[in-house]
């Protein structure tokens, strides 16, 4: 016996006693079923035949499965399959170990650069690595799950359901993005508003009322967001985002129309092809009516 | 140090008192919240004359005892965000109560709000189709040849479009905070609208939701739309009337209807990024806008501080016009200012009052005595009280200031 030979549990002599006596069982049983008379088609009904038909199928296979498996030869690829399992397994969760420390590792880095990013009212080359980065964790070892090709009937509609959920994931990470931008303006105004106070009382020039203080803060939050949303930074991640958003809500409107055509329910899509031909219908009647020189007022139906 | 240490002292002492106040204040204002309180909008009684789909006109009753009563009746069209509600917000500040009293004949537009089956009108069917129908249901009401059209922001871009089509329907057109020229980077959202897939955004929400065109208006400025105006709000909110006001701007501001996809993807793709208008280059129904058939006597407010459509987008409309009569004049006030702010309450509506009243006595006299209208060129910038002659304009501009 080889060291592979020993490891493996199909070599144990207890699995080989099982299998031949299923084996035997599933012959006997084969034996017992009288052999089916050539006129007794006649007497049953197609839908008998048809269920007898596949029980032998089945019993055939199973036969034949229960010999393939009990056969020396064949155990060793069944037990390569088994060790394999384990070894898939690690993989993935490798996989997911792997983006976990890039994220880390990013963040890290980022932790690194806090303080240095950008300056006060300055929105040009934003240090957006984060979402960078969360964005390439996703798409390198997350997405690839989505991809995966369905097979079967249902293809197609696990194919939309998987679109979707992808679609969903790149919007999240687009508003993380679209939402952090938006707040930057109020982290830089703390920030502009604290020196400023700072500079007030070295001059002993410190605002005595909150609302002077609140006054003032909001003044600098204001030049922030006007400078912040004149960038081409935000302009780029503003439509980014809207593009995420509306590639959304499509699959998702999609997805929602092939569950809804169990029911019988009209879909948008049949509803606006309706609105479009009614429109142009009712274009050319106004056309006509103008032409003729009718007036929707004058016309009188005749019962 | 020993006078910041007694600036900080102060300090903490008022904030001691701010926060008593703040208490009573709180106190005061939960008794206003659960009052009675009178927040409705658009309290002038008006009657429906006309109904199209969606879309109505507003009829309002003049005050017959008003001196030189206008013989032309003025219709007034509305853009398709928002309600024209703005215009009657309370009766102390309504530009419709201010017409009335000066003897206008009014008629409002009421866009109504557009359900899926709008998503695929155009802007052409809202100019040639909806308004076209409205002017002629007017003229045929009142046994006029023409009638006066005034526009507002979108509205008023239309009602362009609709008098360089239609010349013959309109006797005296105004424009007020109304883009005629995309071509700036003045304003937001002439720079985000350069960028949008106007395509996609229609065919993933076929009519362009409100509420997204809301959160866009307010990521304008949000300092002070989502911040500053309810600290505003907190601090007057012991004001029964502040509260009262403030809700009924609140509620106009969130009245905000869908705009039909078509016609929002034309106004991006046509306006905002290839400014067809301005250049005479927009096409509606295989017909051209040519602004030089524009040559009705024309009156063009708009706003200093208007963040939405900056001075650039209005102020080159009369240079493109066929008209020998036009007057701009800019008010130093933001986009809605114009309408709702008190101290322009009595600016703006009286001047178009007395600005109809006048070509409306031009009209009489040049009837009687056979005389064509002689021709005036007038461009003011600032309005304050008083004009100036601008003397750097060529055509001798009066000035506003």
């Amino acid at each position: 016996m080889t060291e592979e030979d020993k490891q493996s549990p199909f070599k144990e002599p207890s699995v080989f006693p099982w299998l031949q006596t299923a084996l035997d069982m599933w012959i006997n049983m084969a034996k017992a079923t009288p052999p089916s008379p050539d006129n007794a088609l006649d007497t049953q009904t197609s839908t008998q035949n048809r269920f007898t038909k596949q029980l032998d199928t089945n019993l055939n296979l199973f036969k034949s499965f229960s010999r393939m498996m009990s056969e020396p030869e064949s155990a060793p690829a069944v037990a390569n399959s088994f060790i394999a399992l384990p070894e898939i397994l690690f993989k993935m969760a490798k996989s997911g170990f792997d983006a976990a420390l890039q994220i880390q590792n990013h963040l890290i880095e980022k932790a690194g650069k806090i303080g240095k990013s950008t300056e006060a009212y300055k929105f040009d080359n934003l240090d957006q690595g984060v979402f960078e980065a969360l964005n390439d964790v996703y798409e390198k070892e997350l997405r690839q799950y989505f991809k995966i090709p369905p097979l079967g009937p249902t293809r197609f509609y696990q194919e939309r359901f998987n679109e979707m959920l992808d679609k969903y994931n790149l919007f999240e990470t687009m508003l993380a993005e679209f939402l952090s931008i938006l707040y930057l303006p109020m982290e830089k105004s703390f920030k502009v508003f604290q020196e400023k106070l700072q500079q007030m009382a070295e001059e002993g020039n410190l605002p005595k009322e909150t609302k002077e203080s609140y006054a003032i803060w909001i003044k600098i939050l204001e030049g922030h967001y006007i400078n912040l949303f004149k960038s081409k930074e935000y302009t780029d991640v503003l439509h980014r985002m809207l593009s995420q958003l509306e590639d959304f809500i499509i699959i998702r409107n999609k997805t929602l129309e092939d569950f809804l055509q169990l029911f019988p329910i009209v879909t948008d899509q049949d509803v606006d092809d309706l609105y479009k031909e009614f429109h142009l219908l009712k274009k050319r009647v106004n056309k006509l009516e103008k032409q003729l020189d009718i007036s929707p007022n004058t016309l009188t139906i005749v019962k | 140090m020993n006078s910041s240490k007694i600036t900080l002292d102060l300090i903490l002492e008022r904030m001691a008192e701010d926060a008593e106040k703040v208490q009573q204040r709180v106190s005061k204002a939960s008794e206003i919240l659960q009052g009675q309180l009178n927040y409705e909008l658009g309290q002038t009684p008006y009657e429906i004359v006309y109904e199209e789909d969606r879309v109505k006109v507003k009829h309002y009753s003049r005050n017959e005892n008003a001196e030189n009563k206008l013989k032309v009746p003025l219709l007034v069209v509305y853009a398709l965000i928002n309600r024209e509600t703005m215009l009657d917000l309370q009766p102390d500040r309504s530009v419709v109560k201010t017409f009335l009293e000066g003897g206008i004949d009014l008629y409002m537009v009421d866009w109504g709000y557009p359900k899926r089956k709008d998503r695929f009108l155009t802007i052409d069917d809202h100019v040639n189709g909806y308004m076209n129908n409205i002017v002629d249901f007017i003229r045929k009401k009142n046994n006029i040849p023409q009638i006066n059209l005034m526009g507002i922001c979108m509205g008023g871009t239309f009602s362009v479009m609709y008098s360089a089509l239609h010349p013959e329907k309109i006797k005296n057109l105004i424009t007020t905070v109304t883009p005629s020229s995309f071509d700036t980077d003045k304003g937001l959202l002439h720079i985000w609208m350069k960028d949008l897939d106007a395509d996609r955004m229609v065919r993933t929400f076929g009519n362009i939701p409100g509420d997204l065109m809301n959160l866009g208006f307010l990521l304008l400025n949000p300092a002070r739309l989502m911040i500053d105006k309810y600290v505003g709000f907190m601090e007057n909110m012991d004001k029964k009337e502040f509260v009262e006001n403030f809700v009924r701007m609140e509620r106009w501001i969130f009245d905000s209807p869908d705009v039909p996809g078509e016609t929002f993807r034309q106004f991006v793709e046509d306006c905002y990024k290839n400014n067809l208008l301005i250049q005479s280059k927009m096409f509606l129904d295989g017909k051209r806008v040519d602004l030089k058939k524009l040559t009705m006597p024309l009156l063009n407010f708009f706003g200093e501080y208007d963040h939405l459509v900056p001075p650039t987008a209005c102020n080159q409309l009369s240079k493109a016009v066929g008209s020998r009569d036009v007057e701009d004049v800019n008010l130093e006030t933001g986009h809605i200012g114009i309408y709702v702010s008190s101290k322009f309450q009595k600016l703006f509506a009286p001047k178009i009052v007395q600005w109809l009243k006048d070509r409306d006595k031009e009209d009489v006299a040049a009837s009687k005595t056979d005389l064509a209208r002689p021709a005036v060129r007038k461009k003011s910038a600032k309005e304050g009280g008083k004009f100036k002659i601008d003397k750097n304009s060529q055509s001798g501009t009066v000035r506003a200031v």
